[in-house]
């Protein structure tokens, strides 16, 4: 089990090393989809062994993958493979025209395998301390690929996203430190000490005063890289300077990382001070993420940022189902992750595709998508009403989870206050991309070389799609019991 | 963990050593030349250092001497000589006139910022008796005044000197409240690499003249 662990956080790599040893973009992109093939594969063996287990555990408590981390897991590992095959186009197609040099390509590849790497890697870890390190390793790789295209503005992109980062989570290390000073009195002198497990079933016994500023440190310094506002003045710049798939990383895997942090903090501070406190902080930071993405979509310019201001708005839903807590709340928190990261991969990567066609990101002077190119038009649109939570899509199924948990909890307000803040934002959204879809098509030329690389770009999202689909259908029961023993290691 | 008594040689050293540290960020605060932040930084981390060799003392710990010799090594000598060899003498910085407000507003600021940090902290949180109730504070007040000046400076080499200054304010809370502790050198060490990138990545930037020529005034690109 141990093996299968490194291998789901090592496989990756296998990317970074075609592209050291120099090879071309279809090569390195396909070791790349393998290897991310392989973290999958090995996280779902993962969670079928995991399955009503004790949670894997080792090294002094630095390996520790409970129904949690194997969720993350798959989430990540999942998304790692749709950005991975969506690379093998997108990125030959900017070789082929030149707009990436050989150098850009080698160290995209590079810094895409290592960034998916060390965020496998941080899910998989007990230890809150290394939790941060590789947090914030994961931030340096990754801002490689947000600063790649080498104009003014990605390394601004990049510069804004690398130095807010860092600042959020130096805070984090802050919460984490005062999280281990409140366990004074258990006297934490073994690396066993300061793992996630132990703490949580010491919650009890932890001060309850730095456990409180700990959390709300946390929340802000985690917060930072899930892009919960204030902190989210990063996230839509990061994401419209990247390229296409390494936008689809960041959106819905990096972000998920972030937010797999705060559950953690979350549940020992539940433990710890009770659910009062932090459903305080989460529904705020949750519902100031949601109004300020709703509001800033209302803007039509570039469609990249629109998605990005989307992704603040949903990692706003996630916080506030989370600060509804309860099993329902939880529940529609962990399936809206899986479903918000299999459309906004899906949203991003056909957005490359556009991006690719039109040769623009500007929204206003895209149109006619449907009658150019009626895969990607179709995909888009219903990608883009899928993330705005219609039925028949996954999205839909979790959302109404989540405002059912917030009747449950008590005071109808914040649910109602949710429904008109999702119906707010449906509006600037659907506008934008129903008019990128509509209309008449300016003459386009295809970037691909031959049609099977028009059919391996289209892959992802077409699976990403379906998986949509069949979510808000009928959650499988695999799925479904490793959610409720996700919960039930949180709750 | 046993915690040093605030009347201890050690807990006064400590403590004054952190006064001393919010003052070089105050001072880094009120300073308009980029020599100056790369000067005042390096005393701080020399400050710093001398306080984790305070702890290192008084709890007999071998890691918290490695700490200190890291911090005085790293942060007190290297960072300062690289940043200026680097960043100031090469980009030929001087004045840093892109601020987005005065300095004494700034100042004013940090005043209150700093009062802030008190009166979070202080109340029930620390056993008042110990130097952490002292010191405390103090580095919460670090962190909020390295922000501040990340916010108000503009110039990506002011913003990464106040970064380096959030990271002391973390380290001297760090000694003070978890000292005992593992992972603590480990997380000094990362975090000295993690500033090493960052500076590889302005200088890189820099030279490119895409970045620094433009210090973040000009960089209006991206909004909304």
């Amino acid at each position: 089990m141990t093996a299968l662990a490194v291998l789901i956080a090592l496989s990756p790599l296998a990317g970074s090393a075609a592209a050291i040893a120099d090879a071309r973009a279809r090569v390195a992109a396909v070791a790349q989809a393998a290897g991310a093939a392989v973290a999958l594969g090995c996280s779902l063996a993962l969670l079928v062994i995991l399955d009503g287990r004790a949670p894997l555990s080792g090294w002094d408590g630095f390996l520790y993958v409970d129904s949690l981390g194997g969720f993350f897991l798959m989430t990540v590992a999942g998304v790692t493979l749709l950005a991975a095959v969506g690379s093998i186009g997108y990125i030959a197609a900017q070789e082929d025209s030149g707009e990436l040099g050989r150098f850009q390509v080698r160290l995209y590849f590079a810094f895409f395998g290592l960034f998916a790497s060390l965020m496998l890697a941080a899910l998989e870890t007990g230890n809150l301390g290394l939790l941060f390190v590789l947090v914030e390793a994961s931030t340096l790789a990754s801002a490689a690929l947000v600063g790649l295209e080498g104009r003014a503005r990605s390394l601004e992109a990049a510069w804004k996203y690398v130095i807010i980062s860092s600042l959020g989570v130096t805070i984090a290390l802050a919460g984490t430190l005062f999280l281990f000073y409140s366990g004074s009195a258990l006297h934490l002198g073994s690396n066993l000490g300061l793992t996630w497990p132990y703490l949580l079933t010491h919650a009890h016994a932890l001060a309850p005063q730095p456990l409180r500023l700990a959390f709300l440190l946390a929340v802000v310094g985690y917060g930072t890289k899930v892009g919960l506002a204030p902190m989210h003045t990063w996230l839509p710049d990061a994401h419209a300077e990247a390229p296409s798939p390494a936008s689809a990383m960041l959106s819905a895997a990096l972000l998920n990382v972030g937010m797999y942090a705060i559950i953690r903090f979350l549940a020992i501070a539940n433990r710890g001070l009770g659910s009062t406190y932090p459903r305080a902080v989460l529904l705020s930071f949750g519902f100031a993420s949601i109004v300020i993405g709703a509001l800033f979509m209302v803007r039509r310019g570039n469609f990249k940022r629109l998605f990005a201001y989307s992704s603040v708005e949903q990692m706003g839903i996630i916080a506030v189902a989370l600060g509804f807590g309860g099993t329902l709340g939880l529940y529609g928190a962990l399936l809206q992750t899986l479903n918000h990261a299999l459309a906004k991969a899906v949203l991003f990567l056909s957005s490359g595709d556009v991006a690719l066609r039109y040769r623009t990101r500007e929204a206003g002077e895209v149109s006619g998508l449907l009658a150019a190119v009626p895969v990607t038009g179709g995909v888009l649109l219903l990608a883009s009403f899928a993330v705005l939570g219609s039925p028949p899509f996954g999205l839909f199924l979790s959302e109404l989870t989540i405002v059912r948990a917030g009747f449950a909890h008590g005071s109808p307000v914040f649910p109602l206050f949710l429904l008109a803040l999702l119906g707010l934002a449906f509006v600037p959204f659907a506008r934008t991309t129903t008019g990128m879809v509509t209309g008449n098509p300016p003459p386009l030329a295809s970037p691909y070389r031959d049609r099977a690389a028009v059919a391996v770009t289209a892959a992802p999202w077409i699976l990403g799609l379906a998986a949509l689909l069949v979510l808000g259908l009928w959650i499988p029961a695999g799925l479904d019991t490793v959610l409720r023993h996700s919960i039930a290691v949180i709750g | 963990m046993q915690s040093l008594s605030q009347t201890s040689t050690a807990g006064v050293l400590l403590d004054l050593s952190g006064v001393l540290i919010l003052l070089l960020a105050f001072a880094c605060l009120a300073s308009k030349l980029f020599d100056r932040y790369v000067v005042y930084y390096g005393a701080q981390s020399v400050v710093l250092s001398f306080a984790a060799a305070v702890v290192a003392v008084a709890f007999h710990s071998v890691e918290l001497w490695i700490l200190a010799a890291l911090t005085l090594a790293v942060k007190g000598i290297a960072i300062p000589l690289v940043a200026r060899r680097l960043l100031v003498t090469r980009l030929a910085l001087k004045r840093d006139a892109a601020m987005s407000t005065g300095l004494s507003t700034s100042l004013i600021a940090g005043g209150a910022l700093t009062a802030f940090a008190y009166l979070v902290i202080r109340p029930a949180l620390l056993p008042y008796d110990t130097v952490a109730a002292a010191v405390v504070p103090l580095s919460t007040a670090v962190i909020l005044l390295g922000s501040l000046s990340m916010v108000v400076r503009r110039h990506t080499v002011a913003q990464l000197i106040g970064w380096l200054i959030v990271e002391n304010g973390v380290f001297l809370g760090a000694i003070t409240l978890v000292a005992t502790f593992p992972f603590i050198v480990e997380a000094g060490i990362f975090l000295d690499i993690v500033a090493g990138v960052l500076i590889m990545v302005v200088f890189v930037s820099g030279l490119t003249r895409q970045l620094a020529e433009a210090s973040a005034a000009e960089l209006r690109e991206l909004r909304g």
